[in-house]
């Protein structure tokens, strides 16, 4: 690897080798705060190397890619993440977490989500995947006196695990049918007329599975609703944001070499996007519970992402790649009202906790209903621009019926999400006691409220840069 | 006229805008937030007043325009027009968000916010009256539904909550289907031209697909419809409206309700000109349908304040009614009775908002002899009872008699059946007169809880019974603004197509 190269991988250097340092200094008993904020400063370093140090190369060991559209997503993860340590300030210090390695984790996983994002090569695919996928197992499991927490982590690791067998055997097919693991010619192994296409294709068709248990795509979500609810507040919402995003990234590389393959696959995606859509919709609607509705919600919402996907073009692709930023901004933040409004013992999560409280705590009880009204797709959030582009995307690539589905989903959407809004502010107040939340969650909850309003009214710039960005 | 002048048009969205946001910070000043809502309702309402006044008789092009770029990517433009009719709705909204802000003077709960709530609607609704970029008027249209779906939900009565999500998904259910037309629009109109642009004026030239003709135009009817409400899809309007607090009915049935006619003669029938024409019939069809059934059920009901709110649908019908006729000097009584019914049944829901407060029952048959009680409320509560029926020489009657008039001379069997439509009108009122002032007076828990109009009551009545008058004697100021526009409508020359939009 020549200093270039490595030059080329600084961001992510940094956050794994940031990463190490803060798992050290944990070992010395250095103050909690000290080693979470250490770890927002050194996420937020990535992200202003990422930006401001562009690699010579544009590509390193041909596994990951170090042009525009890999940096992007550095900084979007990199952002993720210190937005999750701001929110686990107080939640983790009630918790008694040992947060150097909390801190450590986080970043670690930001790093593997940033190598997944860039990843030109399918090596480079299982590797970024693989890096913050064994990090997910311990955070999700982190709170070690939650019963549910550790039911979550073992249910997240046993799919994981099969999920990675999976990966590693997909991959190994396509790599038989075309005798490469680089991008876009791994690719042409499954063009029509090749004699390895059956096999090529099968590895893409387990590829797929893989996709689907990370994204949680139905029918293979049903993980999700128990590892959200078991998950720490902060953790469900990287995992929701981050995992889903990267993988969503390296997807849109991966579909833009596929050329030959493409209309074979199109049935199966088509095929996810509208049962997710539809069966999110429906389990969402029955739950009482604000972190597993989320769950479902996500589930629908991968199911949108899938028809910008499948939409494709130039039109689609940046559909995928705002409504991933979006989707980042608006569901960590309302992870983070969860997190803020949870005391030492445990989070609100029953809808009965959230009864009549939003008069109680007006400023986080409006946050989170303008984060849900966003993932609910109303204006001027930006949730519905992001929903505008997506449906453009699809009309314009002659895909009706997929954006009809999509629109019916965002109208019954409305219902379970302005539900959680009618029981904080239309209720008569309930003596539910909340803590007050600290300087460290609002200043995140803050940024992603702004984040939330200004993609809303005034995207344009974003959508300039995703366009320049864009592979 | 002129682009480059002075903002008028942004600065009347812009200041109720502002002033909502500022409440949001006030939420613990509550005087504070009720006196400067009053002093910006009050600006705008000024600011509307004196555009009606010196923006008349312009040469019949937008009497102010206003066009900006917004969102390079997708060629989203910030474009606002006035003409004669937005003008005169904009008028309308101006003094019903006055009114709303004064009725609510004494509201305790939350107060900033429900000031909040108000000011982001006239934002809301001014917004929808004036955009001429179909994403812009989306955008407009949506955000005038949340503070509603509030207003209802937080501050309304017993069956609140149900009405609030009932009316937020109807009116979702039709607007997210008008967004994707909207979007297969901008796509034909895209691909056709080169040019990828949501200006209302330049869609008007769209060529489109004769199989695709029918659905959007279909999803654009359904959205309006949905708001209007044509019958079928008026089951929301009575809950919302009972149990909207008043400032909130006031809202919903002076403009809300307006929004979803201008939306069907600002955008509907100018973008698809030959399916209008084909389905004109079926929508007056549906409007005269809604005036009997609308009449039949507001006889049947025994709370006031649901009386009111089925006249409201029966009012719709005859504006509906004479838009179908699409006759000029219909067409025109339809604008202006969008207005003039803005002003009585807004005056009707404030007055039943006093009795019920007065009274605590808004049920007609707990209600009565209230003319013996509270003479000067009764004198108001007849006057606005009258005009809404549509006695001559109040305003309702102007309204109303152009678009019989106009309908006659197209289809004298409509014309006929809106005729029968006014005696059931004045069945329904007058059986609300008679079971509210005269009877035997009902069961009254306290006497001394009773007092006569205040004088911050007369002022908010007082103003809308001189414009009631007004109207009904003297309606050409009001007529003027909207004659030209309404020509060139008709004329398939509508405004946009003349100046602006096109980047």
């Amino acid at each position: 690897m020549s200093p270039a190269e490595l030059f080329a991988l600084l961001p992510v250097l940094i956050l794994a080798l940031g990463s190490a340092a803060l798992l050290l200094l944990g070992a010395w008993q250095a103050p909690p705060r000290l080693l979470l904020f250490s770890g927002v400063a050194l996420a937020l370093a990535a992200a202003a190397a990422a930006i401001f140090l562009p690699a010579a190369v544009a590509e390193v060991s041909r596994l990951y890619g170090a042009g525009a559209y890999a940096r992007f997503f550095t900084v979007l993860w990199s952002g993720v993440a210190a937005l999750t340590l701001l929110l686990s300030v107080r939640y983790a210090e009630e918790r008694r977490f040992a947060v150097g390695e909390y801190t450590a984790l986080v970043l670690f996983a930001a790093a593997g989500m940033a190598l997944l994002s860039a990843a030109t090569s399918l090596v480079g695919f299982f590797l970024g995947l693989e890096a913050y996928t064994l990090v997910l197992y311990i955070l999700i499991a982190f709170h070690k006196k939650d019963a549910l927490g550790a039911e979550a982590g073992l249910k997240y690791l046993i799919l994981g695990a099969v999920g990675t067998a999976f990966l590693a055997f997909g991959i190994a097919l396509i790599y038989t049918a075309s005798g490469t693991f680089h991008l876009p010619e791994a690719m042409a192994g499954i063009a029509a007329g090749t004699q390895m296409r059956p096999i090529g294709l099968l590895g893409w068709g387990m590829l797929l599975v893989v996709i689907g248990f990370k994204v949680s795509l139905v029918p293979f979500h049903l993980w999700t609703p128990d590892v959200y609810q078991g998950a720490p507040a902060p953790v469900a919402g990287l995992l929701s944001t981050g995992s889903k995003g990267a993988v969503f990234a390296a997807l849109v590389t991966l579909l833009a070499g596929l050329s030959a393959g493409r209309a074979e696959l199109e049935p199966f995606l088509w095929l996810l996007s509208v049962l997710s859509m539809l069966v999110g919709t429906l389990c969402a609607l029955r739950q009482e519970n604000l972190k597993r509705m989320l769950a479902y919600s996500s589930v629908v919402h991968m199911g949108y992402v899938l028809i910008a996907l499948l939409a494709g073009g130039g039109a689609g692709r940046a559909a995928v790649v705002f409504y991933l930023v979006v989707y980042a901004v608006v569901n960590l933040g309302a992870f983070g009202v969860i997190a803020s409004l949870a005391d030492a013992k445990e989070e609100p999560q029953s809808n009965s906790d959230f009864h009549g409280i939003g008069w109680r705590y007006p400023l986080r009880c409006a946050v989170l209903a303008i984060f849900l009204l966003s993932l609910a797709g109303i204006p001027p959030t930006a949730g519905f621009m992001g929903k505008f582009a997506i449906f453009h995307a699809a009309i314009a690539a002659d895909l009706p019926l997929l954006a009809a589905l999509g629109i019916l989903a965002s109208l019954v959407s409305v219902y379970y999400y302005l539900r959680v809004i009618m029981l904080m502010f239309m209720t008569y107040e309930c003596p539910v006691r909340h803590p007050r939340g600290g300087a460290a969650e609002h200043t995140a909850l803050a940024f992603c409220l702004a984040a939330t309003l200004i993609l809303g009214i005034y995207p344009g710039p974003l959508f300039d840069l995703i366009v320049v960005i864009l592979p | 006229m002129n682009p480059t002048a002075f903002p008028i048009l942004s600065l009347l969205i812009a200041l109720p805008m502002g002033a909502a946001a500022v409440c949001l910070a006030l939420r613990r000043h509550p005087a504070i937030s009720r006196w400067l809502s009053l002093l910006v309702t009050l600006a705008v309402l000024a600011l509307a007043l004196w555009l009606f006044v010196a923006a008349q008789g312009g040469d019949g092009g937008w009497l102010l325009y206003e066009d900006y770029p917004w969102i390079p990517y997708f060629g989203i433009r910030y474009i606002l027009g006035l003409d004669g009719i937005s003008l005169l709705l904009v008028l309308l909204t101006a003094i019903t968000q006055a009114l709303a802000v004064i009725v609510s003077w004494r509201r305790k709960y939350q107060v900033a916010i429900f000031y909040s709530m108000l000011l982001f609607m006239e934002a809301g609704i001014l917004g929808v009256f004036l955009a001429l970029d179909l994403f812009l008027f989306y955008l407009f249209w949506e955000v005038m539904l949340l503070p509603m779906f509030f207003l209802i939900g937080v501050w309304g009565h017993e069956r609140r909550v149900y009405a609030a999500i009932k009316f937020f998904i109807f009116t979702m259910a039709g607007s997210l289907l008008m967004l994707l037309a909207v979007i297969a629009m901008y796509i034909l109109h895209g691909r056709q031209t080169g040019d990828f642009t949501f200006a209302l004026a330049a869609l008007q030239h769209t060529a489109i697909p004769a199989g695709l003709e029918p659905w959007l135009f279909g999803a654009f009817v359904l959205a309006f419809a949905v708001k209007a409400p044509l019958l079928p899809l008026h089951t929301w309007l009575p809950d919302a409206h009972t149990e909207a607090p008043t400032a909130g009915s006031l809202d919903l049935a002076g403009l809300l309700l307006k929004t979803g006619l201008y939306g069907l003669l600002r955008i509907a029938f100018p973008l698809f000109p030959e399916m209008t024409q084909a389905v004109l019939p079926l929508l007056a069809a549906l409007a005269i349908a809604g005036i009997f059934y609308a009449a039949w059920i507001a006889y049947a009901q025994t709370d006031s304040k649901r009386l009111v709110a089925y006249s409201s649908v029966a009012h719709v019908g005859f504006m509906m009614l004479g838009l179908c006729a699409w006759d000029a000097m219909a067409v025109e009584g339809s604008v202006l009775q969008m207005f003039n019914h803005g002003i009585t049944t807004g005056a009707l829901f404030i007055m039943i908002g006093m009795i019920q407060h007065r009274a605590e029952t808004r049920e007609i048959g707990k209600l009565g002899g209230l003319w013996a009680r509270v003479p000067v409320l009764s004198a108001f509560f007849l006057f606005f009872a009258m005009a809404s029926l549509g006695l001559p020489g109040l305003n309702n009657f102007v309204g109303e008699i152009l678009i019989l008039l106009g309908t006659f001379r197209v289809n004298p069997l409509w014309g006929a059946l809106g005729m029968a439509g006014v005696l059931f009108a004045a069945a329904y009122m007058l059986r609300l007169v008679q079971g509210v002032l005269w009877g035997t007076p009902g069961p009254v828990h306290d006497a001394t809880c009773w007092p006569d109009l205040g004088a911050r009551e007369v002022l908010v009545l007082a103003p809308l019974a001189i414009l009631v008058l007004f109207l009904g004697l003297y309606p050409e100021p009001f007529l003027e603004p909207i004659r030209e526009p309404v020509r060139r409508l008709l004329a398939g020359t509508s405004l946009l197509a003349l100046k602006g939009g096109l980047p």
